[in-house]
């Protein structure tokens, strides 16, 4: 408790340190810069979305994007979500975990395609550059059945939207970093009222070299074979008919060369690791909407290829492909009433160096979701699912949602969740060369969650406070966990682990207009136990303890200051101990990070030219995520900005 | 609101502020690294000269193998007993231990080095490296070592120097090592990486004044495990490879002529044997398939049935005691905790149980064996 305590207490002194500080330096600059600038219109929007009623679905702004554009998808939810990221070091692998699942029960999706590679199941955050979405928005635990079965964690959905009033708007941004990191983006984005067509083009490297301490040397060293580089490029186009007809292309390329660098303890030795990754992305959207129904219908096809090299012992290359299909109707006709039933297609065919020959898969899906008012204050939802995988019914995947509004000049809500949910094996699970198992059971997973939602708003929009809170009990059976087959080096997955997660997950959100500063403050806490509830034997001491490498309390803050077209991000987040066995007996301490964005916006007639310093981990921390693969230091970034917007507003 | 200038009076608002800040910076170098919430007892004030050593593989690329070590008269355990002396990890994956010249020699594979200690006070005195994924060390005489490698070679151990003198060059995965007469015997798997289909097993008679390898015998797929009985025959175990390619077997070897007598196969192709091992009285073999099988050298079948059963527990490492013939078996429970021992006698009845670290793999016992 102590380190949570310290933890906090640091926190809470660096903040009023930043704060301060920047009431002082915004003073003093003030005389030389003027105020002649308008200030952006205060936009005041709620991060708790009340949708899909009764489950918990949270956004992230896109204003908050813009100013971290030379980062990744890891970074960000390190930063302002509250899911735990296990990183294998600066631009390795980095996996979420939230509400006290493993990676592979969080769906990742960009535009609502999923990303989860069918072999693993899961996604590499380190490799989605920021510049390649608009925004996010997550969705907790049962709340992702309304997406897909199995992320009993939930959705992270990364989207991008088309500004219809937008005419020409071009943003090049170049930021030099720490370590010779280099990061360029490209963005042009054109249209009129009823077309729009966004182009973007992404670029970065780095060295990776940085120095820490190693503790199996007793001396400081640089990271040794770490560098990376990823390329990209999207083009989106969309079209709107007449209000009614909505068509979107989108396509997009990644490219990412990665040499991921040897352990801590395994220094000094010819160690050459490498992995290459492509992802050809190509989505179809057709949107229709009338007044009393909407009809999405969605086709998808992705590619995608890994080659992984380790010494001269793997030399791997993994292909899958998949086309993913996805009709929606939404039927307005009845009152109180809304039914959206669909149908989800995939199928998934991987081509693997690790697997015996070409592997396919298809999932179809019978999708039906049913919202119902009962009066004016309590809103239901019900969502029911029915996966077909390879010719065999699942069973039915249900979830029902409760929310109540008390009062109606009040913005207070309360909700009820319950599901139950399943997730199929993963191919790797199942057809992995010598160790898949083709015998394994999807997990299953019952789970309820409550929470509760408050926001206000000043008369004057001058203030706006936000408060949720959400409690949830989990309960997995089945889980599939890969173990050493007795006697032999070979490890299998077997349907062995018993879980419960369970936890409290709180947001508090503020924004301030006061003497012209825009000031906002959010901050999200977690709690969550999530433990093994079956033992393999007599010895095994796992029951009742924390499931490795989850921490049981996150936490993190930021704060925004805007004025005179300055800007100051100060973000801190912490992180417990994490356990790195399952008797509890061995951790990984805790760590807290505090990270500054400081910038200004320099109006110069059609242009925005914005200069922005970054400092991460300013109070160099020595951390590490995972065992034995360090993590970076204090490190700078500069970045140079320049837009020409051109809007029909 | 009133304009201000940047004066000294917000400048020495603003230091109580920086000092806060640089002292948070500052008082924040906790460890890094893998933490055991039990740390190494320091209350025992012992050598180690008189005991058993549990080398504990630890999990690949976490970095944290350990030794423990029970203390032959008093049963008392120590763990970690590298880290209480040297104050730092032991490295990547323990694979062995051996002791020569009273020094212990423990065999680091994926940190490639073997850490030398004194038995005294288990300090480091040399660190080896220069060696491609060590497995294990044997001692030809007081001078010369050999260590068997997982990448490629044999290399060749200078034991006054502790230094890598020369190797024996094999492409491939080299394991156990038995000396007989003048001869070293050692398994050859095959290529790290090659499908055992690829692979040509053998066992390697080296020369040890020449250090060439002058002979070899053909064997069962992914040979492990090494031993002599009391008629100077010698034993190995296949596993029949880590892709099933055929089933196991248990295979008698006569040195002198080199050529294989009996073969042993496994009826279960899907049950691996592992970990040979033999009493000193050289009459019995050990080894684990699930449980811990117990098997005369003069008996015509494999035992069907286990000396000791492992009711769920996941066995890895076996050893016999040279001093008591009492039988050590490490249990990993699931390689994801810290691990058990057992001693067991003869006829596999529970003598005792002791806590060891991450997957506790071999065995190491002192020259001085009294129990």
């Amino acid at each position: 408790m102590t380190s949570i305590l310290s933890g906090s207490a640091k926190y809470f002194i660096t903040l009023t340190f930043a704060l301060y500080s920047i009431l002082l330096c915004s003073q003093g600059y003030s005389q030389s810069v003027g105020d002649t600038l308008r200030l952006p219109e205060f936009e005041i929007s709620s991060k708790y979305i009340l949708d899909n009623s009764g489950f918990k679905r949270v956004k992230i702004d896109s204003s908050l994007l813009i100013n971290h554009l030379n980062a990744d998808l890891s970074n960000i939810l390190s930063q302002y979500s509250t899911i735990f990221i296990k990183s294998y070091g600066n631009g390795s692998l980095a996996t979420p975990s939230f509400r006290g699942t493993t990676s592979r029960h969080t769906q990742v999706e960009w535009n609502g395609v999923k990303l989860n590679s069918p072999m693993l199941g899961e996604v590499d955050l380190s490799q989605i550059p920021v510049s390649q979405f608009d925004g996010l928005e997550i969705l907790y635990g049962a709340a992702g059945i309304s997406r897909t079965t199995g992320a009993f964690g939930g959705v992270i959905n990364l989207v991008t939207n088309p500004d219809w009033n937008n005419r020409l708007n071009i943003l090049t941004a170049a930021s030099l970093g720490s370590f010779y990191t280099y990061t360029t983006n490209v963005n042009v984005v054109a249209g009129t009222s009823s077309f729009q067509s966004h182009t973007k083009f992404n670029y970065s490297s780095s060295s990776n070299g940085f120095p820490y301490f190693n503790d199996y040397l007793k001396e400081t060293i640089r990271q040794q074979s770490a560098a990376f580089a990823l390329y990209g490029m999207s083009e989106e186009l969309f079209w709107k008919l007449k209000d009614k007809h909505l068509i979107s292309v989108k396509f997009r390329y990644n490219e990412n060369d990665h040499n991921l660098p040897p352990t801590a303890s395994n220094i000094n030795t010819n160690h050459l690791e490498k992995q290459k990754e492509n992802l050809l992305l190509t989505v179809i959207e057709y949107k229709f909407v009338e007044k009393k129904y909407n009809l999405l219908v969605r086709s998808a096809f992705s590619d995608q290829k890994m080659h992984y090299i380790l010494d001269s012992s793997i030399n791997n290359t993994h292909r899958y492909s998949q086309w993913i299909n996805k009709i929606r109707l939404a039927y307005f006709g009845i009152r109180n009433l809304t039914i959206k039933p669909g149908i989800d297609f995939t199928y998934d065919q991987v081509n693997s160096d690790a697997y015996n020959g070409t592997k396919f898969r298809a999932t179809t899906s019978l999708f039906s979701e049913f919202n119902y008012e009962i009066g004016k204050n309590i809103k239901t939802s019900l969502v029911i699912r029915e996966d077909l995988i390879d010719g065999k019914f699942l069973p039915v995947v249900p979830a029902l949602g409760i929310e109540f509004l008390p009062w109606n000049k009040f913005n207070l809500s309360f909700t009820l969740n319950l599901a139950r949910n399943y997730k199929y094996p993963t191919l790797n699970d199942l057809y992995w060369n010598i160790s898949g198992n083709p015998d394994l059971k999807p997990e299953t997973n019952y789970s309820i969650e409550i929470g509760s939602a408050f926001n206000h708003k000043s008369k004057d929009r001058k203030f706006f406070f936000e408060f949720n809170l959400a409690g949830y009990y989990s309960w997995i059976y089945q889980m599939i966990t890969w173990s050493p087959v007795n006697g032999s080096s070979i490890w299998k997955p077997e349907n062995i682990d018993e879980i419960l997660a369970r936890g409290l997950e709180t947001g508090l959100n503020f924004k301030w207009e006061i003497l012209r500063f825009l000031i906002s403050l959010d901050n999200n806490y977690n709690f969550c136990r999530s433990t093994y509830q079956k033992a393999s034997s007599a010895y095994d001491q796992k029951i009742g303890k924390q499931l490795i490498y989850i921490p049981v309390h996150t936490l993190n803050s930021t704060l925004n200051v805007e004025r005179w077209k300055f800007y100051l991000n100060y973000n801190f987040y912490y992180v417990s101990d994490r356990f790195t066995a399952k008797d509890n007996l061995s951790i990984m301490p805790g760590y807290y990070l505090s990270n500054i964005i400081f910038g200004k916006n320099i109006g110069l007639k059609k242009i925005v030219l914005s200069l922005q310093i970054q400092i991460n981990n300013i109070f160099n921390l020595d951390y590490q995520a995972i065992p034995d693969r360090p993590m970076p230091g204090i490190n700078y970034a500069f970045t140079l900005k320049l837009a020409f917007p051109n809007s029909a507003r | 609101m009133k304009e201000k200038k940047i004066t000294l009076i917000n400048i020495l608002l603003l230091l109580p502020f920086i000092a806060i800040a640089v002292l948070i910076g500052s008082c924040s170098k906790s460890p890094i690294h893998e933490q055991i919430i039990t740390p190494p007892d320091t209350s025992h004030t012992t050598t180690y000269e008189n005991g058993i050593f549990v080398v504990n593989e630890g999990n690949y690329t976490w970095g944290n193998a350990s030794v423990t070590y029970i203390e032959n008269k008093s049963n008392i355990i120590i763990q970690d007993i590298f880290r209480k002396s040297n104050d730092r990890s032991l490295g990547d994956v323990a694979e062995s231990m051996k002791i020569a010249n009273n020094l212990g020699y423990l065999v680091i594979n994926n940190s490639n080095r073997i850490e030398v200690v004194s038995l005294k006070d288990f300090k480091s005195v040399k660190t080896i490296t220069g060696l491609d994924s060590p497995r294990y060390l044997e001692i030809v005489d007081s001078n010369k070592a050999y260590v068997t490698n997982l990448k490629k070679n044999i290399s060749i151990i200078n034991l006054q120097t502790n230094t890598v003198t020369g190797t024996i060059q094999i492409n491939g995965w080299t394991e156990n090592l038995i000396g007989f007469d003048k001869y070293m015997l050692v398994t050859s798997i095959g290529g790290y990486t090659e499908p055992s289909s690829i692979r040509k097993p053998k066992i390697l008679v080296i020369d040890t004044q020449t250090d060439a390898i002058v002979d070899s015998i053909e064997t069962g797929k992914e040979p492990i495990g090494l031993v002599i009985d009391k008629k100077q025959k010698v034993w190995t175990l296949c596993t029949g490879g880590y892709d099933q390619y055929e089933a196991p077997s248990l295979i008698r070897i006569n040195p002198e002529l080199r050529l294989i007598e009996k073969v042993f196969t496994f009826p279960d192709p899907n049950k691996v044997p592992s970990r040979l091992s033999i009493n000193t009285t050289g009459d019995t073999l050990y080894f684990l398939n699930g449980g811990v099988y117990q098997m005369p050298v003069t008996s015509v079948a494999l035992p069907d049935q286990p000396l000791i059963q492992s009711d769920g527990r996941l066995f890895y490492g076996l050893a016999i005691h040279p001093g008591t013939g009492k039988i050590f078996v490490s249990d990993a429970i699931d390689y994801v905790q810290n691990g058990m021992v057992y001693q067991y006698n003869i006829d596999g009845t529970l003598v005792s149980t002791y806590a060891a670290g991450r997957i506790p793999g071999s065995f190491c016992f002192t020259k001085s064996i009294s129990k």
